[in-house]
C-alpha cells in the first residue's frame, strides 16, 4: 500500500534540479555583471549579448532555482502537515518533467531572442500556455491532498502555499494574454500603460507570491523544524497573512512612479507600499522569535545560520522596498542599480538562504544519512554572505552615486553631469566589485554542491518514510472564527482569492478603459511597417534592458531627454517599451536626434561614437535580412487590435517596408556609409524605429522653424 | 521560552506546536501609523488640493529657472577677438579638451569628419566657418541635418575657446579626412 509512505522521490527530483538550476542561474548572473564590468565580455555573440542574457538569467534565478525550491519543499512539507501522500504521484511527476521541459525551453528560446520583453514574463505564447497547464497540475494535485488529508487543521504554511498557488495562476494568465503573428512571437492585447500597469501587477506580485509567500510557508515549517521550537504567535501569523496578501497585490504601480501613469494610480502605488511594511514584518518577527531559547544553535548548526540570515535579509529587504516606494526616493534610486542592490538582498539573501537552508536540513533527512561535512556548509554560509554584502553594498553606492550624478544641477541651474556616459564611468570599478561579489556567492555554492553530493553518495538507500497517525481527527466539532476557517480548505482558498481580487478589479477597471486616459485630440500615428519591424528588433536583442523610453516628470529628466513622456505616445506600444534600468540613456526622444550615420556606426561598434561606452556591439544586424515576409501579418494583428493602419498599408506592409528601406539605406549612404546593399538589413530597419521614436506625437519638435530660417 | 509564553493546545502539526503570544505592541503601533499616513497622504493628494505630478514639475522647473544667473548665450561675436582666443593657450586647450570630450564622436579625432562633415576644409553647410556661424552651429545645432543643439550641454563659458579651436582646425589636412559637404568659403 503506497499510502502508506510519503512520496519523498519527487522531493529529492526537485532539490536536484534545484541544484543544477541553481548553478546556470548563477553563472548567467555572472556573466551578465561582468559584460556591464567590459563589454568586452559579450563576445559579439548574439546569443549571449547582456539583451537576450538577462532575461535568462532573471528568469533562471526565479523559476528554476527558487521555483524547483518550492516545489521541493512545498511537496515535501505539505505530505507531513496534511499526513498524506500526495493526491497522485503520475500528478507529481507530470508536474516535475513539465517545469523541467518549461525551463528547457526557456533555456532554449530566450537567447534565440524570442522574447515578449516583459518582465519575468518573457517567455512566448507556446511557453505560456505550457506554464498554465503545468500549474494548473501542480494546484489539482496540491489541493486535492488537502482535500484527502487526514490532519484537521491547515497550518500556516498551508495558507501561503494556497495563497501562492491561486495567485501566480491569476497573474500568469492575465499577464499573459497575447496575439500570436508566428510560433514565437506574440503582441499583447494590451497597449502602452495597459500593458504597463499589467506588466507590473504581474512582476510586482511575481515577488510576492513566487518569491515571498511560498518562502514564508517554508520558514514558518522548516524554521520551527530546525531549532524544535514552538511558532512565536499565532496571533500574528493569521494577522500579517490576510494584511500581506491583501496589500500586496495594489503595490503594483510603484513600478512606474513618476512617469505617465495617472496620480491616482501612483498615490495607491505609493499608500499600499507603506502599508506593507508592518505586513511584511510580521513574518520576519515570527520567524526570528520562533527562535528565542535556540539561539546558541546559531553558533554550531549550519541550518540556522543560514535560516537568521535569510530572514534578516528578508527584514531588510521589507523595509527598504516600501522606502523605495515614496516618490522622493524613488526618484533617486529607480532605474539605477540600487534596484539591483534591493533584488538581490531578497534573491540571494531570502531566497537563496533559506533555500540552501532547507536543503541542509532535508538532504540528510531524505538519504537517511548524515550532512557530509558541516564545516564545509560553514564555510559556505561565510564565503557566501561575503559575497552578498559586496554585492548589495556595491551596488547601492553604484545606484545612489549615479542617481545623484543625474539629478545634480549646478548653480547655473543646468545639469552638472550632462554627458550621460560621464555617470556611467563613475560606477564601472563598482561593476567589478558586483562581479566579485557573484563570484564568491558561486563559491559558496559550489562547495554545497560537492557536501550534497558526497552526502548522497554516501548514503546506503533512501528512506521510505510511513506516515504516522494524525494527531487530531477530523471532527465535525464546532468552531469559531479562523480555526473554523483552517478546517474549510475551500472556503480559506475561495476568501484568499477575494483578498487578492479586491485590489487588482479597483486599480484595473479603470485603467482598462484606457480611451478615458487616451487624449484622442493628441493621438499619435502607428508605426510604419519598417517601424514596426526595426521595433520587435530592439524587442528581440532585450534593449529595454538597458535603455527606458520613459522621461519621468522630474526636473532632471525633462532637462536630460525633453518633455516628459505622454500616454499618448505610447498608445499602439505592444508590449510597452518604458523599461526598468537606465544603463543606458532614456529612448523616448532619441528619434532626430542623431543622423542615421550615427546609429549605424554606434551599433556597429559603440565604443567607436562614445569612446567610453559600455553598450555591446551589435555586427550581426549589417549581416541578418529584415523580416519583410512577416509584416503583413503583424500589421494585420495589430489592426485587429485597434491600431488604426489602413487595409493598402496591411495588404502592402512589406511593399511599403522595402520602399522606406531603400530610402534609409540611401540617406545613409549619403550620409558616408561605406556599405552597399544596406537597404534589406536589420540596421536599417532598426534605425527606422529608432528614428521614429517621440517622433510621432503632433505637437513636436516647436523650433523647428526656427532652425530652418538658421540654416538660410 | 519565557514564563509568559503559552502554548495553544491542539495547535500541532507534525510536531511544531504555536505559542498565544499577542502582536507586538510596536509592530501593531508601526502598522496604525501606516494606514494612518496612507489615509492622509491618499487624501492630500487625490481628494483635496494637493499639488498633481504636472504641477510639481513645473513648480521645480520655475524655481530652477529662477535661480538661473543672466548667462549670455548671444551668438553675437563682435566684441569676442578671435585672434586674441586663437593666441590663448589656455584658451585652446580648454577648447580642444571640449572637443575631445563632445565632438570627435562625430566629426574625428582631428576633425577630419566622420559621421559629421570635415571640419578642416574650406567647405562649410551651414555657415561661413567664422565664429558666429560655428557658436550658433554649437548652441543651436542642426537637428535636421543629424547636429544635436550641444548649448545645454557644453557649459556656455566653453562655446567660445571651443569655436576658436574648431577655426584652428582649418587647413590642418589631417589623415582620412572625410570628402568634402557644402560650399566652398575662401
Amino acid at each position: 500500500m503506497p499510502n502508506l509512505y510519503y512520496d519523498d522521490q519527487v522531493v529529492r527530483q526537485f532539490i536536484k534540479a534545484t541544484l543544477l538550476w541553481g548553478l546556470i542561474a548563477f553563472l548567467a548572473g555572472l556573466l551578465a555583471a561582468l559584460q556591464l564590468a567590459n563589454p568586452l565580455f559579450n563576445f559579439e555573440l548574439p546569443w549571449l549579448t547582456f539583451g537576450r542574457l538577462r532575461p535568462l538569467h532573471t528568469n533562471a534565478a526565479i523559476f528554476a532555482f527558487a521555483g524547483n525550491a518550492i516545489f521541493a519543499g512545498i511537496y515535501h512539507s505539505t505530505q507531513r502537515l496534511c499526513k498524506s501522500r500526495m493526491f497522485s504521484d503520475k500528478l507529481s511527476q507530470i508536474h516535475f518533467w513539465g517545469w523541467q521541459a518549461i525551463i528547457v525551453s526557456a533555456a532554449i528560446t530566450l537567447p534565440l531572442g524570442f522574447t515578449q520583453s516583459k518582465e519575468y514574463a518573457e517567455l512566448e505564447w507556446p511557453i505560456d500556455i505550457a506554464i498554465a497547464a503545468i500549474w494548473v497540475v501542480f494546484a489539482i494535485n496540491f489541493f486535492m491532498t488537502l482535500k484527502i488529508r487526514k490532519e484537521k487543521h491547515m497550518y500556516v504554511a498551508i495558507w501561503f502555499y494556497i495563497a501562492t498557488i491561486i495567485t501566480v495562476a491569476v497573474l500568469h494568465i492575465a499577464n499573459s494574454i497575447e496575439v500570436p503573428v508566428a510560433f514565437f512571437k506574440s503582441y499583447p492585447i494590451y497597449a502602452g500603460i495597459q500593458d504597463a500597469m499589467v506588466q507590473w501587477w504581474y512582476g510586482h506580485n511575481a515577488v510576492a507570491f513566487f518569491l515571498t509567500t511560498p518562502f514564508l510557508g517554508l520558514m514558518y515549517y522548516y524554521v520551527p523544524k530546525a531549532v524544535n521550537r514552538p511558532v512565536y504567535s499565532y496571533k500574528l501569523s493569521i494577522i500579517h497573512f490576510w494584511a500581506l496578501i491583501f496589500i500586496y497585490i495594489w503595490a503594483g504601480p510603484h513600478h512606474l512612479l513618476n512617469t505617465a501613469l495617472p496620480d491616482w494610480a501612483q498615490t495607491l502605488g505609493v499608500v499600499f507600499s507603506v502599508m506593507l511594511w508592518a505586513p511584511s514584518w510580521g513574518g520576519m518577527i515570527n520567524g526570528l522569535l520562533t527562535l528565542r531559547g535556540a539561539w546558541h544553535l546559531l553558533r554550531t548548526d549550519p541550518v540556522i545560520k543560514f535560516f537568521v540570515a535569510a530572514i534578516t535579509f528578508y527584514g531588510m529587504a521589507t523595509f527598504e522596498g516600501p522606502l523605495l516606494s515614496i516618490k522622493s526616493v524613488n526618484a533617486l534610486g529607480h532605474y539605477t542599480d540600487w534596484i539591483i542592490a534591493h533584488v538581490h538582498a531578497g534573491a540571494l539573501g531570502w531566497n537563496g538562504f533559506l533555500t540552501f537552508g532547507m536543503i541542509y536540513y532535508l538532504v540528510p533527512k531524505l538519504y537517511n544519512t548524515e550532512l557530509h561535512s558541516k564545516s564545509l556548509a560553514t564555510k559556505h554560509f561565510w564565503i557566501a554572505i561575503t559575497g552578498i554584502l559586496l554585492y548589495y553594498i556595491s551596488m547601492l553606492a553604484a545606484g545612489i552615486t549615479q542617481g545623484m550624478m543625474w539629478m545634480d544641477i549646478d548653480s547655473s541651474g543646468r545639469l552638472t553631469y550632462p554627458d550621460f556616459v560621464e555617470t556611467v564611468t563613475r560606477i564601472v570599478p563598482l561593476y567589478w566589485v558586483r562581479s566579485l561579489g557573484g563570484l564568491l556567492f558561486i563559491l559558496g555554492a559550489l562547495l554545497m554542491f560537492y557536501n550534497l553530493y558526497k552526502t548522497m553518495v554516501g548514503s546506503k538507500e533512501c528512506p521510505n518514510i510511513k506516515i504516522p497517525e494524525p494527531l487530531e481527527t477530523r471532527t465535525t466539532e464546532k468552531e469559531t472564527g479562523h480555526r473554523k476557517l483552517e478546517n474549510a480548505a475551500l472556503a480559506f482558498s475561495i476568501l484568499a482569492f477575494i483578498a487578492i481580487a479586491v485590489g487588482t478589479v479597483i486599480e484595473f477597471l479603470p485603467i482598462l478603459r484606457v480611451g478615458a486616459y487616451v487624449n484622442s485630440e493628441k493621438a499619435v500615428a502607428p508605426y510604419s511597417p519598417l517601424e514596426l519591424a526595426g521595433r520587435d528588433i530592439y524587442i528581440r536583442e532585450g534593449c529595454y534592458t538597458c535603455h527606458s523610453q520613459m522621461i519621468r516628470k522630474l526636473p532632471s529628466d525633462v532637462m536630460r531627454f525633453g518633455e516628459p513622456s505622454t500616454i499618448n505616445e505610447s498608445m499602439y506600444d505592444r508590449p510597452y517599451q518604458w523599461g526598468s534600468k537606465r544603463t543606458g540613456p532614456d529612448l523616448a526622444r532619441v528619434g532626430g536626434k542623431y543622423p542615421h550615420l550615427w546609429h549605424f556606426k554606434h551599433m556597429y561598434n559603440p565604443q567607436d561614437v562614445i569612446s567610453m561606452s559600455i553598450m555591446p556591439s551589435y555586427p550581426w544586424l549589417f549581416k541578418n535580412r529584415t523580416d519583410f515576409q512577416s509584416l503583413r501579418r503583424k500589421l494585420s494583428v495589430m489592426k485587429m487590435l485597434g491600431v488604426p493602419y489602413s487595409d493598402d498599408q496591411v495588404g502592402n506592409a512589406d511593399t511599403f517596408a522595402e520602399k522606406e528601406a531603400k530610402q534609409i539605406a540611401k540617406e545613409l549612404q549619403e550620409q558616408g556609409a561605406d556599405s552597399d546593399r544596406l537597404e534589406d538589413r536589420e540596421i536599417v530597419a532598426l534605425i527606422a524605429y529608432l528614428q521614429a521614436l517621440g517622433q510621432k506625437g503632433i505637437d513636436q519638435t516647436p523650433n523647428a522653424n526656427e532652425n530652418e530660417e538658421d540654416e538660410k | 521560552m519565557s514564563n509568559d509564553d503559552k502554548l495553544i493546545e491542539g495547535h500541532e502539526y507534525d510536531g511544531i506546536q504555536e505559542l498565544d503570544n499577542p502582536l507586538p505592541k510596536w509592530w501593531l503601533m508601526t502598522f496604525y501609523a501606516t494606514i494612518v499616513f496612507a489615509i492622509g497622504y491618499f487624501a492630500y493628494y487625490q481628494i483635496f488640493d494637493g499639488p498633481t505630478s504636472q504641477e510639481e514639475l513645473n513648480a521645480d522647473l520655475a524655481e530652477i529657472q529662477s535661480n538661473q544667473p543672466e548667462v549670455s548665450t548671444s551668438t553675437d561675436s563682435s566684441e569676442i577677438d578671435v585672434q586674441a582666443l586663437l593666441a590663448n593657450s589656455d584658451a585652446m586647450k580648454i577648447g580642444e579638451e571640449a572637443f575631445g570630450q563632445f565632438c570627435i564622436a562625430c566629426h574625428g579625432q582631428k576633425g577630419e569628419g566622420t559621421i559629421g562633415p570635415n571640419l578642416t576644409d574650406k567647405y562649410w553647410m551651414h555657415s561661413k566657418g567664422d565664429l558666429t556661424g560655428i557658436l550658433v552651429a554649437i548652441r543651436d545645432g542642426f537637428p535636421q541635418k543629424g547636429m544635436p543643439p550641444w548649448g545645454q550641454v557644453i557649459p556656455p563659458e566653453k562655446h567660445a575657446p571651443l569655436a576658436a579651436y574648431v577655426i584652428s582646425l582649418k587647413g590642418t589636412n589631417p589623415p582620412n579626412a572625410k570628402a568634402p559637404q557644402g560650399n566652398p568659403i575662401e
